[in-house]
């Protein structure tokens, strides 16, 4: 029916996990690692709340993706996706799986591990994707297919256990069981039998699993590398039947050992409901005895004892196996780091900047380092490090009586030190001062890639009560332009297409038509340009560029040159010395308690 | 999780709406019924075969539902219904059922009312229903009126019906009237159905308090926590993991004739935490504690588990151990591990040397011996 096994053999192994499980992710890596692949299985995550999930790749630590959603995942991450893991809650598991098959129809299947997933989700999910995927579970722990993917906590989630089970060994044996713990007792029975396993699935103890007994069993017919078939059952649903009938029609023609658990129900009054939805004997066909003998009368070895069951591997067609060890124990002594940097710059070198007595000319400049360091990437154009120049060099400081430089001088004058007068200057940069660039910078971005006219997008906003930031000015106004915006509108001519510059531009005709005043300011201009630098020039993409904004990036165009200006007032005023600034009376206008 | 039993009257609140003329009532209420009667007084606690019983008063006069319920309470009942009586002939009665199964809705239906399915499956005729056309067959066929259907349909659909038995029903001139309608919804679609909450879902008698402890714990973790007390004098005791290996252990108790001095039956799983687990180790203990057996034995074992590290859930089992020790070695009890999975090594090392210093050891296995080791050895024990 499928031959899902033979394209996971050959390398088809991308994994997307919805939502966050780090130990079975951890596990997975350990898995892929020890098997001798050369990147992990695991391509992202979605999940809320962080960017990366941090992991060990053998004993190097590395960060896995992660994305709120499906649509976020970029296309070099999803294109080799053929598996989904589902570790969210059973209320979240349906809507998390649609999301997921729409997004990759192309998967091959995947499991969910939550228990607790209406039935009407399992039977809706079945409808959907059962006749096209492998889909395991609700209630699953996983898929596996040694050396080629671990998909969930099949298997076991230790390293050593992965090594113990010959998890990356391929074997002859197929595992299918009900229950998630008995898949993996049978891998270790398997393993400790001296043989190993082609190919394990766990169907889920309940009531409805998507992937049926009969579905797996034809996975397994046709896969050459499964020579015989152990299976868990237990007592409650009629599911073996569904073997018994597949031996009798010889559509299931390798060996099958099979333990129906649940002899145990015999000694009570009342048949009881043990830990799994279905196991509950609702009529005299689906008790354990009556299952095992039907089962037996087809042909099957079912055992009555788990010993006798576990010993019957040893008599399955398939060769054995010799397992290295102690490879896993190797990274048992990996730590855990507890903070995750990278290298912002290069500080074991440093350029050679005299030579012979004279100035060696150097490749990179002031500006040029800074975008290096906060982009972490190199830049590629010459407009990206003039532009950035441009505006390090304009914004150093706009005169003493912005509320930043009064308070860096304020501060100074109280006899505070460097750092706290410059602080108390950078603390004052937010909303309406200095703050605004990262903010426009949302809104010209957001407002072109929605598609709104600059009209509509003016009274959405004025509806809502809010401000657009980059627009509007204390001091300049239509007919007395702020210069630097004039100076700065020039690299527009530079550019191919500007989409949010003119954007920003559309919007300032609508709003100074109302006010000469709401013009676009130098906070607008840098954040309109900018951003269509680092899209044009640089390659951003959108998700990236949204990445900068969320981050507070364009913000850093003014901190970084304005700390030079606070600097520079603090030093003038420790230069004067003026003593202690008051506030004189007459400028305050004083409330007086009411009597 | 398992599919729960609603109460009659909001099966029927949901299935007919306003039209439902049936009132609640508990113990020390007095039901406000309209008309004189004759009523049916019955107990809504999902129990099977009232009529039998006697758990259902017929002919009923409206000033005396209460009375009616006397002797319900005395065994223990607490939950009522009082519907009016229909005047109908018996073979006006027939049985139907929906269940929800893997490809739609399974209908069965026989035109005799009353009866036990199972003991006449000659009379049962079966449907399933996939769409809409299915509907307007079943609904020639067994005559039940196609706006019913579409209602029952709804409630799966809505309110994440898992069954619906009706035995009988009845049809006076096209209209329906369900005289005993039992439902188990999905326990799993509490959060998505808006017609019932767990309010709703039966009360079932008595539960011991330690299976009650058990299932309050249960509800405040997403890990399997289950408890079963079978007997209370038993001599084996369980403290097992995994759904799968619990039963597994337990069979092999059964075969080697020892199924009657099962205590308990039960199973941690899913990951719980150390506390988790030290909470339910403790509802074990006191019920060793309580049995009067001579000897006894506790079995901590389990499969070789995927994810459950066996660190962390011995932690709790030994902090629960220390609390008991002394009380537990005075009641000659011994203790049998087998154990598999993440931290294996580590947790197994602990509870030897805890079990050893207690003198509580009888000997403790990892994933190398087979599942069963534990329970073997606990046996020869008591039956030494």
């Amino acid at each position: 029916m499928k031959s899902f096994l033979e394209q996971v053999r050959a390398g088809e192994d991308g994994v997307l996990v919805m939502g966050n499980h780090p130990r079975i992710i951890q596990s997975m890596l350990d898995f892929d690692y020890l098997s001798g692949k050369n990147a992990p299985s695991v391509r992202a995550l979605i999940t809320g709340n962080r960017k990366a999930l941090k992991c060990f790749w053998g004993k190097k630590e590395i960060l896995i993706p992660c994305y709120a959603n499906v649509s976020l995942v970029p296309e070099e991450r999803a294109k080799r996706v053929r598996w989904m893991l589902n570790v969210q809650s059973g209320r979240r598991a349906f809507d998390s799986t649609v999301s997921f098959f729409e997004a990759f129809p192309e998967a091959f299947g995947g499991t969910i591990f939550a228990e607790n997933v209406p039935e009407k989700h399992a039977t809706e999910l079945i409808a959907r994707y059962g006749a096209t995927k492998l889909l395991s579970g609700p209630a699953s722990v996983g898929i596996l297919v040694p050396r080629a993917l671990k998909l969930g906590a099949i298997g076991g989630v230790d390293a050593v256990q992965i090594e113990k089970s010959h998890l990356t060994l391929e074997g002859s044996i197929a595992v299918v069981s009900t229950s998630g713990g008995m898949t993996n007792e049978l891998i270790h029975g398997v393993a400790a039998s001296g043989k190993g396993v082609s190919f394990a699935l766990a169907i889920g103890g309940d009531r409805f699993p998507v992937a049926s007994l009969s579905e797996v069993l034809a996975v397994i017919e046709n896969d050459p590398h499964s020579k015989a078939l152990a299976y868990f059952g237990e007592l409650g649903g009629v599911d073996e039947y569904e073997i018994v009938e597949l031996l009798k029609s010889k559509k299931f023609t390798k060996p099958v050992i099979a333990y129906i658990a649940g002899i145990i129900d015999e000694a009570f009054d009342e048949h009881m409901q043990f830990g799994h939805a279905k196991a509950l004997v609702a009529r005299q066909d689906e008790s354990a005895r009556a299952k095992r003998e039907a089962l037996r009368a087809a042909g099957a070895i079912a055992p009555d004892t788990f010993p006798e069951f576990l010993a019957a591997f040893r008599k399955t067609p398939g060769g054995d196996i010799v397992a290295p060890m102690g490879i896993a124990d190797d990274l048992k002594s990996r730590r855990e780091s507890i903070l995750s940097t990278r290298e912002i710059i290069n500080v074991d070198t440093a350029p050679e900047y005299v030579k012979n007595g004279a100035l060696v000319s150097q490749t990179g400049s002031f500006s040029r380092n800074i975008l290096s360091a906060l982009l972490a990437r190199k830049p590629k154009s010459e407009v990206t490090v003039a532009f950035a120049d441009a505006v390090f060099s304009l914004l150093i400081d706009h005169g003493g009586a912005v509320s930043g430089a009064v308070n860096t001088m304020v501060t100074a004058r109280a006899g505070k030190d460097m750092v706290s007068s410059l602080a108390s200057g950078l603390l004052t940069i937010g909303p309406r001062f200095g703050g605004a660039i990262n903010e426009s910078a949302r809104t010209w971005n957001a407002g072109f890639a929605s598609g709104v006219t600059a009209s509509a997008f003016v009274e959405q906003e004025t509806k809502a009560g809010r401000l657009i930031l980059g627009i509007g000015h204390k001091k300049y106004r239509i007919g007395l332009l702020d210069p630097r915006v004039a100076a700065l509108s020039q690299f527009a001519t530079l550019l191919k297409n500007h989409p949010r510059y003119d954007f920003a531009r559309q919007v300032e005709e609508v709003t100074t038509a109302k006010s000469g005043s709401l013009i676009l300011n130098v906070d607008g201009i840098i954040a309109s340009l900018f951003t269509d630098i680092l899209s044009e020039c640089e390659g951003f993409t959108d998700a990236e560029l949204k990445a900068l904004i969320d981050a507070e990036f364009f913000n850093a165009l003014f901190i970084i040159p304005r700390t030079v200006g606070f600097i520079s007032h603090f030093l003038e005023q420790k230069e004067n010395d003026e003593g202690l600034f008051r506030l004189p009376e007459d400028l305050l206008f004083t409330r007086k308690p009411e009597k | 999780m398992p599919r729960v039993k609603l109460t009659e009257y909001q099966a029927k609140r949901i299935l007919l709406g306003d039209a439902y003329s049936g009132v609640s009532f508990s113990s020390g209420e007095t039901p406000t019924v309209s008309g004189d009667g004759p009523f049916v007084v019955k107990v809504d606690q999902g129990i099977k075969k009232r009529m039998k019983q006697g758990l259902l008063a017929l002919n009923v006069a409206g000033t005396d539902c209460v009375s009616a319920t006397n002797a319900w309470e005395g065994k223990g009942f607490a939950n009522f219904i009082v519907e009016p009586m229909l005047p109908h002939d018996a073979s006006e009665e027939r049985y139907v059922s929906f269940e929800r199964v893997r490809d739609g809705i399974r209908v069965l239906y026989a035109r005799e009312g009353g009866i036990e399915i199972e003991e006449h499956p000659d009379k049962v005729e079966t449907f399933l229903i996939r769409g809409a056309g299915d509907v307007s067959v079943v609904s020639t066929k067994t005559g039940i009126p196609h706006t019913f259907i579409e209602s029952v349909l709804s409630a799966f659909e809505k309110e994440y019906f898992a069954f619906l038995e009706i035995n009988p029903l009845v049809i006076q001139n096209g209209e329906i009237h369900l005289l005993d309608a039992a439902v188990l919804v999905d326990s799993s679609a509490q959060f998505f159905a808006n017609g019932w909450s767990a309010s709703d879902i039966v009360k079932q008698a008595k539960k011991h308090p330690r299976e009650a402890a058990v299932e309050a714990l249960a509800e405040t973790t997403p890990a399997s926590l289950k408890l079963n007390v079978i007997n209370p004098d038993g001599s084996l005791y369980f403290l097992l993991s995994g759904g799968g290996g619990s039963i597994v252990i337990a069979d092999e108790a059964e075969l080697l004739g020892m199924g009657k001095e099962i205590a308990n039956y039960g199973e941690y799983s899913g990951g719980p935490t150390r506390e988790e687990t030290y909470l339910y180790a403790k509802e074990v203990f006191a019920l060793m504690l309580a049995s009067s057996a001579p000897k006894k034995a506790l079995v901590i074992a389990g499969g070789v588990a995927n994810f459950t590290d066996v660190k962390t859930t011995f932690g709790g089992i030994i902090d629960a151990l220390t609390e008991y020790a002394d009380a537990l070695r005075a009641g000659n009890v011994r203790v049998y591990v087998r154990r598999g999975g993440p931290n294996e090594t580590e947790g197994l090392a602990r509870m030897g040397t805890f079990l050893e210093k207690e003198r509580l050891l009888g000997s403790v296995y990892g994933s190398d011996a087979v599942i069963t080791s534990a329970v073997d050895d606990a046996i020869t024990y008591l039956k030494s």
